[in-house]
């Protein structure tokens, strides 16, 4: 995760910023690179796993950056700024919808790509396969928290930040959100390694 | 030994998001309170489980997708600019004039664009089926946002307001998605199927991405069908279309349609009235043909049946083809209507671009019935629209 982050400092940084704000295209690419798994995992996890419509909303999500990163002032996290707009298209999306869609309804979990190498072992990906039904099935104040701390790797201040409420708030959701996935996949106990 | 229970920061302290204080005050609660340890055991589980999670991969077609948007914009900007050097010379009245008919038509301009901010949303209205936005199906009305995709079944058709500025008619089986809205452009992409737009906006505020080229509106009504290849026809039932790719241009009139394929972009724009063997003929000449004795085999049956008003396609074939045949066209077309004082046989042939302008508005004449008052109208507006838009750039 650390490590993530350091590589992200190096890629995206004021410099960047600043030329998608003067219209470089390059650094637009830089970044859309850089943040396009998450923002589009977002979407999935967001709308119930129909990946049509996260491609969309991510595509909304990447021409609003590029036509209001000139309105960005850096006076807030970069992150913090797209991940609120990422939050905000998935919200009117699924009110757009007005309905999610069961995990059961997405493509087989073998089409769906996984970044991390360590979890393409077979039992990972069918305790991967169940988390994300289970993400799928939490309340969206329980699910937006834990998609934005294991997916963006934001800190409590941050989600508070862009989800537009308190630490505390940010706290509390995350503990309902883990004891609900616990609570649902209680039989997997047995396949995580808790430690201390 | 009974101090407050944590239950509360369970997955700060997980997190290491507790100052160190805090932290071991948690820790030293967890060691003594058995109710706040099994929970504690709960909401670890529920981070290790979280911890699986994996990230899902965008597509790759996300970054494609996304440059056609980014794309539409650029093309707008090079559109604007050609609009001025192509489309200026209608008339040319004296300086003063101009100027003061384009702070005219800037003035008006301004009030039409603005007189109600643009709402980053087109409405649509199901006409009957079950028209999809995204992979919603719409109820009586919906709303297309930038960069969604507006999708009819068989049985589907549906109507956008294309902002203040007219409507568009969604055929059945037709695919189009919103890429651009804003005072000085509203763009659509038509992927496949057909629709019917009216639009009674000034010129140049309207386009139709195609796979094989652009539908530039220039205050008219008519259909654009695109088929599973990419390629298209247009049908101009009121109005001028401008159909581009590229530096290819084509100028449809009412009455008028021309078909566009991927790769090449337009064809000869064509009066729906000509000889079925004029209209193959050109297909031929377009698309086909190869091979130079079957081009000319086409080019004779296209100078044998062409009639005044055919001078539309003849003209636009004067800049396509090559020496020899653009000499047999220029005689047939003399031949049809004379050209202006001015316009020479040398200078046609040389593609001089003010000769062809010349002829062409001589020409203009008999392919549509635009008055002259129409035509200064398209060029004020043509060029006011193009400073607008360049105030827009630099803000």
């Amino acid at each position: 995760m650390e490590q993530r982050a350091v590589m992200e400092q190096q890629t995206v940084d004021a410099h960047v910023i600043e030329a998608c704000r003067q219209g470089d295209r390059e650094a637009f690419r830089l970044l859309f690179e850089t943040y396009k798994d998450r923002v589009f995992s977002i979407a999935v996890y967001s709308l119930g796993g129909d990946r049509n419509a996260a491609g969309d909303v991510a595509q909304q999500v990447f021409l609003k950056l590029m036509t209001t990163i000139t309105q960005f002032r850096g006076n807030a996290e970069f992150t913090t700024w797209l991940y609120r707009m990422v939050v905000n298209v998935c919200i009117d999306e699924q009110r757009r919808q007005r309905r999610f869609f069961p995990f059961g309804d997405l493509e087989p979990m073998s089409r769906v790509e996984d970044r991390r190498p360590q979890e393409k072992h077979y039992a990972r990906l069918e305790i991967a396969d169940s988390v994300k039904a289970a993400i799928a099935e939490l309340k969206p104040k329980f699910r937006l928290p834990i998609l934005l701390k294991y997916i963006e790797e934001l800190s409590y201040e941050e989600i508070a930040q862009v989800l537009g409420c308190s630490k505390g708030t940010v706290a509390s959701r995350l503990n309902r959100g883990h004891k609900a996935l616990a609570k649902r996949l209680a039989h997997l106990r047995g396949q995580i390694v808790l430690g201390d | 030994m009974f101090s407050k229970h944590v239950r509360k920061e369970l997955s700060a302290y997980c997190h290491g998001e507790l100052a160190p204080e805090e932290s071991r005050r948690v820790a030293e609660h967890l060691i003594g309170c058995p109710r706040c340890r099994a929970e504690f055991e709960e909401v670890k589980l529920g981070v290790k489980l979280a911890e699986q999670m994996p990230q899902i991969a965008a597509p790759d077609s996300l970054w494609t997708d996304l440059q056609s948007l980014l794309a539409a914009q650029t093309d707008q900007v090079k559109v604007a600019g050609r609009d001025r050097s192509r489309f200026g010379i209608l008339f040319q009245p004296s300086f003063a004039v101009t100027a003061a008919a384009i702070v005219l038509a800037i003035g008006f301009g301004i009030f039409w664009l603005y007189r109600s901010e643009a709402r980053p949303f087109w409405e649509v209205a199901r006409i009957g089926g079950s028209p999809r936005i995204g992979s919603a199906r719409i109820g009586d009305k919906g709303k297309l946002t930038l960069g969604q995709w507006l999708e009819t079944d068989g049985d589907s058709r549906a109507r956008i307001e294309v902002g203040n500025i007219g409507q568009v008619e969604i055929d059945p089986n037709t695919r189009v998605r919103l890429l651009q809205t804003s005072p000085t452009e509203h763009r659509l992409e038509l992927a496949r199927g057909r629709m019917s737009a009216r639009i009674w906006a000034p010129p140049r505020l309207f386009f139709v991405d195609t796979p094989s080229g652009v539908a530039a509106d220039l205050g008219c009504a008519y259909t654009l069908e695109v088929d599973d290849a990419g390629g298209s026809l247009l049908r101009v039932t009121s109005g001028w279309v401008a159909l581009q790719l590229r530096d290819r241009e084509s100028m449809v009139p009412a009455g008028a349609a021309c078909a566009t394929r991927v790769g090449i972009g337009p064809g000869t724009p064509y009066f729906e009235d000509a000889s079925e063997s004029f209209r193959a003929a050109l297909t031929k000449l377009d698309f086909e043909a190869k091979a130079t004795d079957s081009k000319n085999g086409a080019l004779d049956v296209l100078l044998s049946e062409s009639r005044v008003r055919d001078t539309l396609a003849l003209w636009h074939l004067l800049a396509r083809l090559d020496a020899k045949d653009r000499a047999r066209v220029y005689d047939a077309m003399a031949a049809l209507v004379p050209p202006p004082s001015g316009v020479t046989r040398d200078g046609v042939l040389q593609l001089n671009e003010q000769m062809l302008q010349t002829w062409k508005d001589s020409l203009e004449k008999s392919w549509s019935g635009d008055s002259a008052l129409r035509k200064a109208w398209i060029k004020v507006w043509t060029r006011g629209l193009g400073k607008i838009r360049g105030w827009q750039g630099k803000r």
